[in-house]
């Protein structure tokens, strides 16, 4: 992962300036979680009133890991597409889709709950192996790619449902999805369903990507491609694999966004491509690839979440939100490129 | 590095001074609400509420004067504050708001919502810890809200089509209509209530319908097409103002503005909207979708001060406006 830091000559620094160093480092390295800290003490201290912390509720917490959720798990995916230098604008198309599939499949065409799920999670993982083959065997840049399936899968999306949302509503009888399916929307012991599937997830992912071959191919493609093909690495089939998460995660949030929303719309989802690539830019994974971690995205998913919930129990203007979060993402990225620059 | 951690430092100050200073700008508005709250039961002195107010998107002008409407009316009574959300036509994004609210403990909640089935199970959430709810324009299921109030799209439709008739007379005439967006409830209705308006008269023939998805810039493409296929167009039905007035750009691009009548709906009282459209003779009519917005601040008083029970569904009417009485209904809803 880090050849070049490897190299980094700290060996004829003064000792002085190696401890200043050394601690500079350790921030940086942190970065994504001490953001995290600084939003989550000033949202503490700020959300107070009437002596009520309206922030630190139990509430009001999980509401904000249920609202990151979809986001988060998004982000997961589009960390490994980010990770081997690539992009996908197509995710939040792909949640829209699949919502709306998902809606479909068991209000129209009275699927049950477990098919209803494999087909919609099949349908992810055509939309991400299109963008895969596309992208590496008529070499066209992922960019490019994901932003022609990001507007095939909503033009799919709208055309499947007429343009309007379908609603769901739950019972035994035929034209009535399956009671099963609104698990995804409930909370257990107070733990909304969303952020349980959202941590489990990030578990999985963080395990694949640092102890499996997989992942330190991954690493390794996104480092240097060349490099990666001459020592043996199918780099194809892993950027393929690459992509079929990311539409697999996305059709995952997609089914949970309809249980949430008991609705599939074709015109959800619309920009949750830029929510996701800011938590990955947040958690401190490089644009360029090779560097990054799932722990860091996670971080950043979890800083807008906060940021979102803390301006919004501040009342602070929609418009000055946009700004303040667009200050927050540059200043992440900054951090993160002065680390990398090294 | 140096010059990296300058910036660094820089955008971090600049990002939390922002941040707490916008902080602090509305935590202090909050203290006077907050030191007042608790005597606000004492005899002499007025109570402080605090509304929230949940907006669909604010992307659409007629949302944004229906903000306005809220604030202007709120700020006839000193003794209520309202805070605004904006969902930016995301549902997920609008749940999350009506969340925070519920959170604030909001002594009564107005929501507009971006669809009805999504926002129908937290504003149920807020209604059963017991925050009284507005609802405005967009339905929720069920009845877990304190008032309805709304506009009545078939009626409006029915008035303009009355109008096209009586304007066209005996010999009648072509109407061209400028849909919204296909498979909208309003476009529906508006289609709807215009047949009920245009049938006392057998003459009034229809003979092109396109959607101009509510989009001026899309209805100027839509009227030049209808325009080369029909020689002879009388009347264009725009279902809102933008529709209306892109038509009267294409046809006036092609020198036919003078042989056509063009009517919207909507009749918003801004600079771009339709009133000034119908004052400056581009539009023959528009028929004002009233937003609600006053009269929800009016059932908030009487809910919150009044205590006064509130009807549970409240449709309002629209008025019909022309060249005779658009400048005066232009002021009546706060026009400048």
């Amino acid at each position: 992962m880090s050849a070049e830091r490897a190299t980094v000559p700290n060996v004829d620094q003064n000792p002085k300036k190696l401890d200043v160093r050394s601690i500079l480092h350790f921030l940086q390295r942190f970065q994504s979680i001490l953001g995290l800290i600084v939003v989550v003490v000033l949202a503490s201290i700020l959300c107070v009133r009437d002596g009520v912390n309206l922030f630190l509720n139990p509430i009001n917490l999980a509401n904000i890991v249920r609202s990151v959720s979809e986001n988060g798990i998004i982000a997961i995916g589009m960390t490994l597409v980010i990770l081997i230098a690539g992009i996908d604008l197509s995710v939040g198309a792909i949640l829209g889709l699949t919502a709306t599939a998902a809606a479909d499949l068991m209000m129209h065409k009275d699927l049950g709950f477990g098919s209803t799920l494999v087909i919609v999670l099949l349908l992810g993982a055509f939309i991400g192996w299109l963008n895969g083959i596309v992208v590496t065997k008529l070499s066209i840049q992922s960019f490019i790619v994901t932003l022609a399936t990001m507007s095939i899968a909503r033009g799919v999306a709208r055309f499947w449902s007429g343009g309007i949302g379908i609603p769901i509503t739950y019972g035994d009888e035929p034209n009535l999805a399956p009671p099963a399916f609104s698990w995804f929307a409930e909370r257990i012991s107070g733990v909304p369903v969303p952020a349980i599937c959202f941590i489990l997830l990030s578990i999985i992912f963080y395990i694949v990507l640092k102890f499996t071959r997989f992942g330190r191919y991954v690493y390794a493609i996104g480092g240097n491609e060349t490099a990666g093909h001459l020592s043996g690495i199918k780099v194809n089939r892993i950027k393929i694999m690459v992509f079929i998460i990311c539409g697999v995660l996305s059709a995952f949030a997609g089914i949970i966004h309809a249980a949430q929303l008991s609705q599939g719309s074709p015109n959800d989802g619309n920009g949750y491509e830029l929510n996701a690539i800011a938590a990955v830019a947040i958690g401190g994974t490089s644009l360029a690839g090779g560097i990054g971690t799932i722990f860091g995205t996670i971080v950043g998913a979890l800083i807008l979440g906060v940021l979102d919930n803390m301006l919004g129990l501040l009342n602070v203007d929609n418009n000055l939100q946009m700004v303040v979060k667009g200050l927050i993402i540059i200043a992440a990225v900054v951090l993160q490129k002065s680390r990398s620059n090294r | 590095m140096k010059n990296t951690k300058k910036w660094l430092f820089l955008v971090f100050v600049l990002v939390l001074s922002l941040s707490l200073s916008l902080a602090a700008c509305s935590n202090t508005s909050e203290n006077t609400s907050g030191t007042k709250k608790p005597s606000g039961g004492d005899s002499g002195e007025k109570k402080n509420f605090l509304i929230g107010m949940s907006q669909a998107n604010l992307g659409e002008p007629w949302r944004v004067a229906m903000n306005d409407q809220i604030k202007a009316a709120a700020d006839e009574y000193p003794e209520l504050k309202v805070v605004f959300a904006d969902a930016a036509q995301d549902n997920s994004k609008q749940i999350a708001d009506v969340e925070n609210f519920i959170q604030q403990k909001v002594d009564l909640l107005i929501i507009s919502p971006n669809e009805a089935k999504p926002l129908t199970a937290v504003v149920k959430k807020a209604y059963d810890s017991g925050i009284p709810v507005i609802v405005l324009d967009r339905k929720v299921e069920g009845d877990a809200y304190t008032q309805y109030i709304g506009g009545d799209n078939k009626l409006i439709g029915k008035k303009a089509g009355e109008f096209v008739a009586k304007m066209l007379g005996d010999k009648g005439g072509n109407v061209v209509e400028i849909k919204g967006l296909e498979g909208a409830t309003p476009q529906q209705e508006r289609h709807d209530g215009f047949l009920e308006g245009i049938s006392s008269n057998p003459n009034v023939k229809i003979i092109a319908a396109q959607n101009a998805d509510w989009l001026k810039d899309k209805a100027i493409t839509v009227m030049e097409t209808m325009l080369q296929a029909n020689k002879k167009i009388d009347v264009v039905y725009g279902h809102n103002d933008p529709a209306a007035e892109g038509a009267y750009i294409a046809a006036k691009n092609a020198n036919r503005e003078k042989d056509i009548k063009f009517i919207g709906i909507d009749g918003l009282p801004t600079p771009d909207g339709g009133l000034k459209a119908v004052m400056e003779g581009r539009l023959s009519a528009t028929y004002i979708y009233p937003t609600g917005g006053k009269e929800a601040i009016e059932s908030a008083i009487s809910i919150l001060e009044k205590k006064e029970k509130v009807e549970k569904t409240v449709i309002l009417d629209t008025i019909e406006a022309t060249k005779d009485n658009a400048e005066q209904v232009y002021k009546q809803f706060g026009g400048k």
